[in-house]
């Protein structure tokens, strides 16, 4: 093969046409444990997959707070946050 | 993102001295690390044979930011040492005491074993190969549970094992080895591999079921590029992407979803290829979990020419992903190196109840990035679109400075008092405290999240159990980008050898265990200790493998062990 021959991939967007299995592949991971491991799989507890839904709808109104209150505001809200939350540790 | 904008730490010039080898008689010498033109620099001198000087970064701003720290932490972190395995006697000290000395600083997060130096393939490059040492390197199962339990048996025990070569898939015995090391409590099982066991074309898929079955966990796939041209660069072996991808084939039948991909980078050799493998990775991302770009190590004795011809550093090539994927995974703001995570994993494991993975190296050993899929345009994105790392990692590290004084003293109110009760007391007390941090620790990680998604359920599920089961899944979801420059006697720096994190372990005629980090391992050790493990090649050796390609007699013929045990048709 000739240098002109060489493959070079000029890259100026990361798309990829395997999104799809990008995103089952996790999700067959998290199958894969929750039956290999049976009751001892954390992806069998009840209780932290009704958290973890949970936590996926709050975080989808938390960003779009964020974005509705803007970079400053969200910088003293962090700034406030993070001194409640280490408060007496 | 640089936590240094605006700070007089960027107007400063670098300067530090460290302790470093000569790359011609390897005696340890003072090194002096310089920044000129922008660039970081090693300089020394041995008494002997002159004047040295190396590349150690080709960007000092780079080089800078992880050296200096700000906000109260920076990315060089201590790290816990089990205790020494050996007295340093000899007293020029570091890293002539190598097996493990008390100079060491870091506990083993991967541990090696060589289990073979025959391999199919017969790179010029290489430093544990039959043909060029002339002897046989090849512990028995015997000695393998010797190292293992020596790595496991530590209290900062080792939680990976990865299997090197030679090409370890060439053992008949490797699934029997793979079913050991998880046996014996390894998370993570890897063979670092050029694919040879898996890409069979008579019995591959079997036999990577049989492997994944006992064990495996984790291809390290060497992987130059793309183009068959560039493999005769850099094995002298024709057509191998057709082997390659019956290796990655294999797996992927198999349901083997976990391989990472490794390229060694030469520079003006294969640096072309970066672009090509990410694209690689991002089009087979059902099986493949990251790419490890290695900038070459230089072995043996070349020339100061020769040497600025190949030298290829982290940050140049982190420099050549930004530029050929358009910008995509920029220098600025995608890559961090990998100390960063210390504090947060010790707080992660802490609150779990997990042993953490200390990745306390050098900051100067390797940096990482990770790309994710944003589901609306069907792009890779680096993380950081995702998450603000800083911000991240700057509230771990002030909630572990809290909070680190009671992983040493637990809470004990009660059971001096109450006796067994007392301790139940104690123990619903503790469950409590640990309960009400993690939601502050869980609440603080993710208000510095940017974007919701399956991923960021799986980020919280990590947070939360710290455990092998969610971690493995979080890295289903992602590609790890990486770069990690092992050292060799042109750029050796002590103060990186005391902090490395991946250990050698060799079984030793005494019935002890040689301990030695990665780097002094194949610059400085590695003639001497093989002199003392080595086996001499009978002639029954011969006739059970061919020592031209370390293939079984039975599997090559002549014609097709010159092309390192594959038929040219392929």
């Amino acid at each position: 093969m000739t240098e002109e021959e060489f493959k070079v991939k000029e890259l100026v967007e990361l798309n990829t046409n395997a999104g799809e299995e990008f995103q089952e592949a996790m999700l067959h991971r998290v199958e894969y444990f929750a039956k290999k491991n049976a009751d001892n799989s954390v992806f069998n507890n009840i209780i932290q997959n009704t958290l973890i839904k949970s936590l996926g709808t709050i975080l989808d109104l938390k960003v779009k707070v964020d974005n509705a209150i803007g970079e400053e505001n969200l910088k003293k809200v962090h700034d406030f946050l993070d001194e409640i939350l280490l408060f007496g540790l | 993102m640089y936590h240094l904008d605006g700070t007089e730490f960027l107007e400063k010039k670098y300067y530090r001295k460290t302790w470093s080898i000569c790359p011609e008689c390897l005696q340890r010498i003072a090194a002096e690390i310089v920044e000129e033109d922008d660039q970081i620099w090693m300089k020394k001198n041995c008494p002997d044979h002159g004047d040295f000087k190396d590349k150690l970064s080709s960007s000092a701003k780079y080089y800078k930011w992880t050296h200096y720290g700000n906000k109260d932490w920076g990315f060089e972190k201590n790290g816990e040492a089990n205790p020494p395995d050996c007295a340093a006697s000899d007293p020029r000290g570091c890293p002539t005491n190598c097996g493990l000395c008390d100079e060491h600083l870091s506990a083993c997060s991967l541990a090696l074993i060589d289990l073979t130096n025959r391999c199919n393939f017969n790179c010029n490059f290489c430093y544990a190969n039959i043909l060029q040492s002339g002897y046989l390197i090849q512990p028995s199962l015997e000695e393998i549970e010797r190292i293992m339990d020596h790595f496991r048996n530590k209290p900062l025990p080792a939680v990976s094992i990865m299997f090197t070569g030679g090409e370890p898939t060439i053992r008949k015995d490797f699934a029997e080895i793979c079913k050991m090391a998880k046996d014996k409590g390894f998370k993570e099982v890897i063979a670092a591999t050029n694919g040879y066991g898996f890409q069979k074309k008579k019995g591959g898929l079997e036999w990577t079921k049989k492997v994944y079955e006992a064990g495996l966990d984790t291809l390290y796939l060497q992987f130059d590029g793309i183009n068959n041209v560039t493999y005769e660069k850099t094995r002298g072996i024709k057509n191998l992407m057709a082997y390659k991808m019956r290796a990655i084939e294999n797996c992927r039948k198999a349901g083997l979803s976990s391989i990472n991909l490794v390229a060694t980078i030469v520079n003006g050799v294969n640096d072309k290829e970066i672009g090509n493998i990410i694209q690689f990775c991002i089009d087979n991302i059902d099986v493949i979990r990251g790419i490890t770009f290695q900038p070459v190590s230089l072995c043996g004795r070349i020339s100061a020419e020769e040497m600025n011809d190949l030298r290829i550093t982290n940050a140049d090539v982190i420099k050549e992903v930004e530029r050929q994927t358009g910008g995509k995974i920029a220098m600025d703001s995608a890559w961090y190196p990998l100390t960063t995570v210390v504090e947060f994993g010790r707080l992660v494991a802490y609150l779990a109840e997990v042993d953490p993975v200390e990745f306390t190296c050098h900051p100067d050993c390797g940096f990482a990035t990770y790309l994710v899929i944003d589901p609306k345009t069907n792009e890779m994105v680096p993380i950081t679109d995702y998450l603000d790392p800083i911000e991240i990692v700057d509230f771990a590290n002030k909630f572990w400075e809290r909070v680190k004084i009671k992983e040493k003293k637990p809470i004990s109110i009660f059971s001096s008092l109450l006796g067994d009760f007392g301790k139940t007391l104690d123990k619903g007390l503790t469950f409590l405290d640990k309960t009400q941090m993690k939601a502050r620790f869980l609440i603080g990680m993710l208000q510095y999240t940017k974007k919701p998604g399956k991923l960021m359920e799986m980020f919280s599920r990590v947070l939360l159990n710290a455990d092998w089961e969610s971690i493995s899944s979080f890295t289903h979801g992602t590609l790890l980008i990486s770069s990690m420059h092992f050292q060799d006697a042109y750029n050796m720096d002590i103060e990186r050898t005391k902090r490395c994190i991946v250990h050698f372990g060799v079984a030793m005629p005494d019935g002890t265990v040689c301990e030695i980090p990665f780097c002094t391992m194949n610059s400085l050790h590695r003639p001497e200790i093989e002199k003392l493990v080595a086996k001499k090649i009978t002639a029954k050796m011969k006739n059970e493998f061919d020592t031209t390609t370390g293939l079984e007699t039975t599997e090559v013929e002549p014609e097709i062990a010159r092309n390192g045990g594959i038929p040219k048709e392929d």
